[in-house]
């Protein structure tokens, strides 16, 4: 049994660095930032943390903002939902004035209503979901897509493009991934073609040959998977290995250099929706740059959507000079915003005016744009 | 596809019997569900990669060839026995003379500790393992069934023979089974039961060492939170055929391949968790020791 006095020295102690803590938050300006920094889709959620990271040094190296360093809290979710709410509330504890994230629908749903309440900014920098916006809160913002676009250009590309009629639909039951299955299953519709078998798989199992061998019966000539990289490289090399030669055609989510560098040769040949190539637009040449300096490799996916999305939300603290919620949402859903994407305009829901997504192909061991 | 989903669900059955064999014999022998053996598997199978890579990166032998894949595998065993016997005398054997509870929170403790030291060790990604057998299989009417399939299963067969032989036929065996009845009287009559259980954690953490390369092998990938999943499941085919006994592990693991190769493939990919777990419940509620186990209400 500790003694009585050493237990009052701890607590003493701890009373005081609580209160140091305290002391240091007041100086700075805290933005919360949120992705699945750990775990299988951690490929994903450095992507996110990179882009935020640049932004916010650009700003302390011009004296924050506000006259305040700015401080980011970093909130890992692992893809997780349950995660996703405590995050939330960690960011509401620690005062941000807004949130960059999450990245994972599932997440950020369920994170917005926290913040909704809290009265807190929230932009997600991968969220493609449709729900996220539609349900009108005002907090909400994205900088990427959704997937009712996402699902019909990928529908269309397999009906028209490569003229495929037997299509298998599967999905991991997050938000997304079965939106995304959703969504083409709805536009495939429009062409007549209804899926010959949809069926979902579970995340984190890596044995998907009992699904895929029902799918094989079907004799597919197309599978769209909607999900994430982790379970697309397993479902493609296990396809493959079957001797499944049907096309594989995958949304954002597998839009990653993990899935081909680990897939191998199985992964030649996929279709992957994506925005159009970062490289060519040229106001991203200066993030794109940054990033070869500081981190020694290129630009992911979303590092720049997590950019742009951290430097509004700094921008409109500037702007506003307040870290009040609903002014910051206001500025941010009335500014034409120049952006390392081109200029962006947000339309009421949260959603961007414009954003295509195109298709992209595993050719070589590399993405190429399909034209 | 019937035929293709058998071998489908008898190539996961098997992995799932060897890790399964692991949590059994430790039942048996001191009455702990061991939940840190699933990391043992996970160990196993980065051990393996460790191995292939310091062997292919210094050239010692060809990424391709049989030995190396031996070398792998002796590695992986060794490390994992020699973790499992760490395990046992740091987490478990302090604790032996207090209450159930205590050696399974220190088995929780220690699989938490080891899924966290290799994320931070290995990262949190996950890594591609080496593929070591090309494309090769044998085709006919029904399926497919592919060099690796027939690889794992064989190998798992060899091992559970082998493991059956050494419990039946061998002095050591002989120890164990005794233990495994009366640890008490087992001590009375000479045996020395510390040696005895340390000699079951290696053999346990030895089999799961072998799954884990097996399994690296056939999925091609491997992350820090496979032992995760792989254990929950290892532990219901054990419980399914009874925990505490051999043949029942064995039995168990391959049930619930099959079970969820059939389910997802001929009833729904959704719901083939529920299909598993529901047989479990089916089966202990009329069978309450699992399929072979025995009746132990009656013990004076």
């Amino acid at each position: 049994m500790i003694s009585g006095w050493r237990i009052w020295c701890v607590m003493a102690g701890a009373i005081v660095v609580l209160a140091l803590g305290q002391a240091h938050a007041a100086s700075a300006i805290k933005i919360g930032v949120a992705g699945p920094f750990t775990g299988d889709q951690g490929a994903i959620g450095e992507q996110g943390k990179n882009g935020a990271i640049i932004a916010v040094e650009e700003w302390n190296a011009k004296g924050g903002v506000l006259g305040k360093k700015i401080e980011v809290v970093w909130g890992d979710d692992q893809h997780d939902p349950k995660q996703a709410v405590a995050v939330a509330n960690k960011f509401l504890n620690e005062g941000v004035a807004g949130v960059i994230g999450h990245y994972n629908s599932s997440c950020s749903i369920p994170a917005s209503t926290i913040y909704h309440d809290g009265k807190v900014v929230q932009i997600s920098w991968g969220s493609t979901n449709p729900q996220l916006t539609d349900r009108g809160l005002w907090n909400v913002f994205r900088t990427i897509g959704r997937d009712d676009q996402q699902g019909s250009v990928a529908a269309a590309f397999i009906a028209k493009k490569l003229k495929k009629t037997k299509v298998v639909v599967l999905h991991d039951k997050t938000t997304a991934g079965q939106g995304q299955a959703d969504e083409v299953v709805k536009a495939l519709d429009k062409d007549k073609i209804k899926p010959v078998y949809y069926g979902a798989i579970t995340q984190g199992e890596k044995d998907y040959r009992p699904v895929l061998t029902a799918v094989k019966q079907k004799n597919p000539e197309a599978l769209y998977y909607g999900g994430y990289y982790p379970e697309a490289i397993l479902l493609t090399k296990q396809m493959r290995e079957l001797g499944m030669k049907a096309v594989f055609v995958s949304s954002d989510g597998v839009w990653q250099q993990e899935y081909i560098d680990i897939a191998g040769k199985a992964a030649e040949g996929a279709f992957i929706t994506f925005t159009p190539d970062q490289t060519k637009i040229k106001e991203a040449q200066g993030v794109i740059k940054k990033h070869k300096e500081k981190f020694g490799s290129d630009v992911g996916a979303y590092t720049v959507y997590s950019y742009v999305a951290a430097n509004m939300l700094l921008d409109a603290i500037a702007a506003t000079k307040s870290t009040d919620g609903p002014k910051l949402a206001n500025h941010i859903r009335k500014t034409k915003w120049k952006t390392a994407l081109g200029p962006i305009q947000f339309d009421k829901k949260g959603d961007v005016l414009v954003s295509p997504f195109v298709v992209w192909e595993v050719r070589d061991g590399k993405f190429v744009e399909v034209r | 596809m019937l035929v293709q989903q058998l071998i489908n669900g008898l190539t996961l059955g098997s992995v799932y019997a060897l890790i399964a064999l692991g949590y059994t014999m430790v039942y048996g022998i001191i009455e702990l569900i061991n939940f840190a053996h699933g990391e043992i598997y996970m160990l196993g199978a980065y051990m393996g990669i460790i191995s292939f890579s310091f062997l292919t990166t210094l050239h010692l032998t060809s990424p391709t060839s049989g030995v190396t894949f031996l070398i792998m595998m002796i590695v992986a065993v060794l490390f994992c026995g020699a973790c499992g016997v760490t395990m046992e005398r740091v987490a478990y054997r302090p604790l032996r003379g207090a209450s159930r509870l205590s050696p399974l929170i220190s088995a929780l403790g220690v699989s938490i500790f080891l899924q966290n030291f290799v994320m931070l060790a290995q990262g949190p990604r996950d890594k591609g393992f080496p593929h070591l057998f090309s494309g090769g299989g044998i085709d006919f009417p029904g399926g497919r069934i592919s060099a690796i399939q027939i690889f794992i299963m064989a190998t798992s067969v060899i091992m559970m023979v082998g493991l059956q032989l050494l419990v039946h036929g061998t002095k050591i065996g002989k120890a164990m089974r005794a233990t495994a009845q009366d640890k008490q009287m087992a001590s009375l009559v000479g045996i020395d039961v510390d040696r005895v259980i340390s000699v079951t954690f290696l053999i346990g953490s030895a089999l799961a060492a072998v799954a884990g390369v097996m399994v690296g092998m056939y999925y091609g990938l491997i992350n820090f939170f496979i032992g995760y999943i792989a254990g929950i499941k290892a532990f219901t085919a054990a419980v399914l055929g009874g925990i505490g006994n051999i043949p029942g592990a064995m039995l168990g693991g391959l049930l619930l391949g099959l079970i969820e190769a059939l389910g997802a493939g001929y009833i729904s990919s959704e719901y083939k968790d529920v299909f598993a777990f529901a047989i479990l419940v089916v089966v202990l509620i009329f069978r309450p020791s699992g399929l072979l186990g025995k009746d132990i209400s009656g013990r004076v």
